[in-house]
């Protein structure tokens, strides 16, 4: 289990945290959302290490995080991979570094990497698959992956997912996800947590926030409705609703069940106009 | 979901993300739907955990749930080597199937009502149907 407990944390004057407490159960694939700048990747890559809280704690299994690193896989596209090393010498390395048992060399096979291509050569996307199987051959059961998929074409695309879902289906693993494209993995996800300056707005499994986001249509709104986000279509109101209460509400208006992608856009959309 | 076996059209697993039924309620209903319609027979294997997870890209946690589901309900029942069979009996297809009829009858005949038809205009029109369907064959 991660636990971060009380964490501050300030990037200068500016604080991105304050207090912030969240847990993330073994094995639970949890996705991390919320409008740009609002410190996503900077909770991932103080999960991972990479940034140490200014105040509380960050415990995996009771341990620091520096204690476990071992036992974590951060891929960020922000991360340099040693663009002057040949891929060759890069899996070399790690396997130094991690002492790999074995490297995940078949996910390179089809995408037109070259063993003695130069890591600062490849695609953006390349660089993905690359990463992964550097870090997937360091077999963590904790997997943190920032917003990484966007840039990738719709083939390489598809081998990073269904070569993340090869790994959760063999072996128990902790998986968070910081806005990836959730469209891709609106089916991998059991929880959602949406932060907003600095603290948690929304967190709930994915099957709950189906069941409770709701886009009504109607010329004229009905005045009681916990409303997140609103906007007009043609002489139409369409307000997207949360909690949204079937059994409870009645009125001359249409309910329409929404995916993941609407459901986010509509909390994020709260955030800009509100 | 069996290996090598082909799945008529109507009958395979779809995900719809844009419902409100959980996931793993859709693929459950799937499944149940191959057995009581008997593209899947008492003791075939069917996909692992693992398999059905990458097929259909969703989290193994939903297929646990649903492998779970379906062996409290008794239609599946878990094998030594995490294997999976139909394990049901004749009997309880038949149930299972004649509930399954009852509840599309039941559906299309409240849309017809709510059309503004009578059930027994509804009657007529699927005895009509089936004539012209039967003699459209026939030549």
């Amino acid at each position: 289990m991660i636990k971060i407990e009380n964490l501050s944390f300030s990037y200068g004057k500016k604080p991105i945290f304050e207090n912030f407490n969240l847990e993330v159960k073994d094995n639970e694939t949890l996705l991390i959302t919320g409008i740009n700048g609002v410190g996503k990747s900077t909770l991932l890559r103080l999960m991972a290490g990479v940034l140490l809280p200014d105040k509380g704690s960050i415990l995996i299994d009771s341990k620091p995080v520096s204690e476990s690193k071992k036992r974590i896989g951060f891929i960020s596209d922000k991360m340099s991979l040693y663009n002057d090393m040949t891929v060759d010498s890069l899996i070399k390395f790690h396997k130094n570094i991690y002492g790999l048992e074995s490297f995940y060399g078949s996910l390179i096979k089809h995408t037109k990497i070259k063993y003695d291509q130069k890591v600062g050569k490849l695609s953006v996307g390349q660089r993905a698959i690359l990463h992964l199987s550097l870090i997937l051959s360091q077999s963590p059961d904790i997997l943190l992956i920032d917003e990484v998929l966007p840039n990738i074409d719709a083939y390489l695309r598809e081998l990073f997912l269904n070569e993340l879902l090869k790994v959760i289906s063999e072996k128990e693993i902790t998986l968070v996800l910081v806005n990836l494209n959730f469209y891709d993995i609106e089916n991998l996800v059991d929880r959602v947590v949406l932060l907003k300056d600095g603290k948690i707005m929304v967190d709930e499994p994915i099957e709950y926030l189906k069941d409770r986001v709701k886009k009504i249509v109607c010329e004229k709104i009905p005045g009681k409705l916990p409303v997140i986000y609103r906007q007009r279509v043609g002489n139409l109101d369409e307000i997207f609703v949360y909690p949204f209460d079937d059994n409870k509400e009645e009125g001359d208006f249409e309910v329409i069940d929404l995916d993941l992608t609407e459901i986010i856009k509509a909390f994020i959309g709260g955030e800009y106009v509100n | 979901m069996r290996k090598n076996k082909i799945i008529k059209k109507g009958f395979e697993i779809k995900i719809d993300n844009k419902s409100a039924v959980p996931i793993y309620e859709q693929i459950k209903r799937g499944i149940k739907l191959m057995i009581i319609s008997g593209h899947l027979k008492n003791g075939d294997p069917i996909l692992s955990i693992r398999e059905l997870a990458s097929k259909l890209k969703v989290n193994p946690n939903t297929i646990i749930k649903v492998y779970y589901q379906l062996e409290a309900e008794g239609y599946i029942s878990s094998k030594p080597g995490s294997m999976y069979v139909v394990d049901i009996d004749k009997e309880r297809v038949k149930k299972e199937k004649h509930s399954f009829f009852k509840r599309e009858t039941q559906e299309y005949i409240a849309k017809i009502v709510s059309m503004g038809y009578t059930p027994d205009e509804a009657i007529e029109e699927i005895k009509k149907y089936l004539t012209d369907k039967k003699r459209e064959e026939g030549t």
